[in-house]
């Protein structure tokens, strides 16, 4: 519990400073470095089919493709961000952990926990079986992602 | 059970809200992205801690794999569009967004 407990307080930092600093591509690998936390974090929650995902994809092809646009937009102006950032972020978040923890305490055994069926067979069995409409749905945001991206990046037409 | 579940909520909780304070601070449209990817992380951390909580964990895997996946490609599209929006207004300003006509 102790490691699992430094893992998402090292996620939940990362992902702070993914926020906070200024330079993007500094941005990007603290972004990336969270999602690599957030990964061992599912497979210790004996998850690894999810672990491996957030891993390969996230932390990798999204921070590729993260990198790619920063650099594709390097030359453009640095946009002037607003000074209250650097004391309003950190105050109103100091304020929420607090809250939140006084909510969560607050909460502890008072809402009772939903039934839930024991799980049987494998991942492979729920995820081909069990939420087979959800791949189909996949296949469907996949499709449209990759029409959105050939439209945005189509060549323009004489007549344009 | 329960006491896990509000381990997992309270970390999950802060990043969402992380997230959402960068969504309300920052100008630069790529650190809006990077805003929106931190609260996608704290829906997945929140996903498969119920599932943990509840021993239901491949159901949650299912869900967050199929997150992963949507994610992906909500990446791939706003980064073209932000590609574009750049070539157009040669910035990453979000205030500049507003000025545009037609």
């Amino acid at each position: 519990m102790i490691v699992q407990t430094a893992l998402l307080i090292g996620l939940v930092l990362f992902s702070v400073l993914a926020i906070l600093l200024r330079d993007l591509l500094k941005s990007a690998i603290s972004l990336a470095a969270a999602s690599l936390l957030l990964g061992i974090i599912f497979f210790r929650m004996n998850a690894p089919y999810a672990g491996v995902f957030e891993i390969s994809v996230v932390a990798g092809l999204i921070t590729v493709l993260f990198i790619l646009t920063i650099a594709l937009t390097k030359a453009g102006d640095e946009v002037r961000e607003s000074r209250a950032v650097n004391w309003v972020f950190p105050l109103f978040f100091i304020v929420f952990i607090i809250i939140d923890a006084l909510v969560m305490k607050g909460l502890l055994r008072k809402i009772p926990a939903l039934a839930s069926g024991a799980e049987t067979g494998t991942f492979g069995d729920v995820l081909w079986k069990g939420r087979t409409f959800d791949l189909v749905g996949q296949i469907a945001v996949i499709l449209a992602g990759v029409f959105a991206v050939l439209a945005l990046f189509r060549k323009r037409d004489k007549h344009d | 059970m329960t006491n896990t579940w509000y381990f997992y909520l309270f970390f999950a909780a802060a990043l969402v809200f992380a997230g959402i304070l960068g969504l309300l601070l920052r100008r630069n449209l790529i650190k809006l992205f990077i805003a929106i990817e931190v609260i996608a992380k704290g829906i997945s951390l929140l996903l498969l801690g119920t599932g943990f909580a509840k021993d239901n964990i491949l159901v949650a895997q299912t869900l967050v794999v199929t997150f992963i996946v949507v994610e992906v490609s909500l990446v791939a599209t706003a980064l073209a569009l932000i590609i574009n929006i750049y070539r157009q207004t040669k910035s990453l300003d979000v205030r500049k967004l507003a000025r545009l006509k037609g």
